[in-house]
């Protein structure tokens, strides 16, 4: 093994030997972003459309109390007990409570007069706020009747509409915001690590000890690169396990080739806090500057928020920060079951971002 | 004897303040070498240029052949310098941090046998923040001893230290030297000098203002007639600091 090589390893060894020591480091960078994870798990966990209704029944045919059964057992709609009248029921929806009320006026349900069948008219009651709610709602109701309509009236129905969906793997909307999550873990990582410890190490001259040895910066460089990945494969593979056990999350796509797009990520992102912990004198001067460049990728790269969602302009404007790619990679691979070969327009954004990155950073870094 | 240092004009400015004002000394093989001075003198700057962790100005450093200016590299591997205490992670092993510093000129090292060379053996799996001052002086020479240095820099190494410490410190200091490697070291305390050093330059203002041996220096201060109050016949090295720096209080 060449010389270079060995320090370079025996560097790398002995910083992942450490981390695995600090309590604080293993807290910032497992259980962060695991509790990031519940929260945005517990957020997006179920994908389906409910709605909250209060549902009031002031007829007594047998046909209104079957359709109060079939509503409280239908999983779109999550009845109110405890709501039994109109004006409280229009108290709660004022306060979003709930989404609607739904009456059963007297009579609903009964056979009149000359008639083989039941019928009736339900009444939905919403707040103005809510209308969107109340008009998807009455589509729903609207869509219950007919079926029932269908079972009481034989008649032929010339035109219909069915539904299919194309989404064999069903994404769930966790599964979405899981690749968001792995971008944060990433930056969590890459940046917020360096710009504390290193300038940390300045201030107790273990840099300028070092400095004092052969050691090069590329030597430094890269056996913190390395150990870096190491541990952010680490609090990645806690990431997947939790999310798969407790949130169901569907890989679609090739682990080794995650694992060598996220290996990119960090070394990518690590150069970051390596240029601004590399050039601070202290942490004063590294932390506001970290945070003007990690502040805009947390938000705009698609961790939390979709940048599809956004106007088109600062859709733009967010294709060119540097997680921007990573995290769009990481989804097209882990929920979209592409291949490598299938991201190089990703790749080479990653790449290009990468030697800029590290081109900064080995002109700004110092060792005092 | 051969010289393994030699200084010449060796000059440094921060921005328009000059700290070293074009110094020249040599430094024998197997010496232990002092550089004395108040604080401001360019004792520490003299020390890190040499140690190349400061650009040179004007003037040229040759250690053992080799131009500190022109080859930093190759010095770094002839020399070996110990800092304060503290520039050592937290949260490695002794024996660790050894290797670790070991792997930095790409050796490998018995990292149990350095530690006993300076009595730390039980020590072998702390961290450096659970030593005493002491401990952690002791260790900081074991690890910059990793690569066998030819010269060893020592800077105020023992600051702060008590007196058994201290008197420990100079023990291992003269082991060092018997193994035969040259030391070049700063102090305050002059009796420390005149335990350990062959010969001192002594600093003020950026310049070198004398450099002799100890006893030398005391021989010429007799013979211009100092007495001192409470032993006549006597004078100590501190004498001879005081009377060419002057007595006031440096910052």
């Amino acid at each position: 093994m060449p010389k270079s090589l060995f320090t370079v390893l025996i560097f790398a060894k002995t910083s992942v030997k450490r981390y695995f020591r600090d309590r604080v480091a293993i807290f910032f960078t497992v259980a962060f972003p695991l509790i990031f994870l519940f929260v945005f798990g517990a957020l997006s966990g179920n994908s389906n459309i409910t709605f909250n209704l209060a549902l009031i029944n002031q007829s007594s045919s047998q046909f209104s109390k079957q359709f109060v059964e079939q509503l409280n057992s239908n999983k779109t709609f999550k009845v109110k007990p405890d709501i039994n009248n109109l004006s409280y029921a229009r108290q709660k929806m004022s306060r979003s409570e709930i989404d609607a009320a739904v009456v059963l006026p007297p009579g609903f349900g009964d056979i009149k007069a000359g008639q083989t069948h039941p019928s009736g008219q339900a009444v939905i009651y919403f707040d103005q706020n809510n209308a969107q709610a109340a008009q998807t709602l009455a589509a729903v109701l609207q869509g219950v009747f007919q079926g029932v309509n269908a079972k009481l009236v034989k008649e032929q129905t010339p035109f219909s509409v069915v539904t299919k969906t194309t989404n064999q793997s069903g994404l769930s909307r966790f599964d979405y915001t899981f690749s968001g999550l792995l971008g944060f873990s990433i930056i969590g990582l890459g940046v917020f690590g360096p710009v504390n410890y290193f300038p940390e190490m300045k201030k107790q001259g273990v840099l300028r000890r070092l400095h004092i040895t052969p050691l090069k910066v590329w030597q430094f460089f890269v056996s913190s690169v390395l150990s870096n990945a190491v541990i952010g494969l680490f609090s990645i593979t806690i990431m997947f396990i939790v999310a798969s056990t407790v949130f169901h999350f569907k890989m679609h796509g090739n682990y080794f080739e995650l694992a060598a797009l996220i290996i990119l990520g960090i070394l990518t992102i690590f150069g970051i806090g390596l240029a601004i912990g590399g050039w601070a004198k202290n942490e004063n001067q590294a932390a506001p500057l970290a945070n003007v460049i990690v502040f805009p990728m947390m938000f705009l790269s698609g961790t939390f928020f979709p940048r599809y969602a956004m106007p088109l302009w600062l859709q733009h404007v967010s294709g060119f920060l540097p997680l921007t790619p990573i995290i769009d990679g990481i989804r097209m691979i882990a929920t979209e079951g592409q291949h490598l070969s299938q991201i190089t327009p990703q790749l080479e954004e990653i790449g290009i971002w990468t030697v800029i990155i590290y081109a900064i950073a080995f002109r700004v870094f110092r060792w005092e | 004897m051969k010289a393994i240092l030699k200084v010449e004009n060796l000059r440094k400015s921060y921005g328009d303040h000059q700290v070293v004002k074009g110094i020249n000394f040599e430094v024998a093989t197997g010496e232990v070498f002092g550089i004395l001075g108040p604080n401001g003198a360019g004792k520490t700057t003299t020390l890190e240029m040499i140690e190349t962790l400061r650009p040179i100005d004007e003037g040229t450093v040759i250690l053992d052949g080799v131009d500190v200016a022109k080859d930093p590299q190759k010095v770094k591997y002839m020399i070996g310098v110990q800092l304060q205490s503290t520039a050592f992670m937290d949260k490695v092993r002794l024996t660790e941090l050894l290797e670790q510093q070991a792997a930095a000129y790409g050796e490998k090292v018995n990292s149990m046998e350095l530690l006993k060379d300076v009595h730390l053996e039980d020590k072998a799996k702390s961290y450096i923040e659970n030593l005493s001052g002491g401990q952690r002086q002791r260790f900081s020479i074991a690890a910059a001893l990793v690569h066998q240095p030819q010269i060893f820099f020592m800077d105020e190494p023992t600051t702060g230290l008590d007196p058994q410490a201290r008197r420990n410190l100079w023990d291992l200091v003269q082991q060092i030297q018997k193994r035969g490697t040259t030391i070049i070291l700063t102090t305050h305390y002059m009796e420390e000098a005149e335990m350990l050093c062959d010969r001192v330059a002594i600093m003020d203002d950026g310049k070198i203002i004398a450099s002799n041996s100890p006893k030398n220096l005391v021989q010429q201060l007799l013979k211009k007639g100092f007495k001192k109050q409470h032993r006549v016949e006597q004078a100590s090295l501190e004498d001879v600091f005081l009377d060419i720096t002057g007595k006031e209080l440096r910052s």
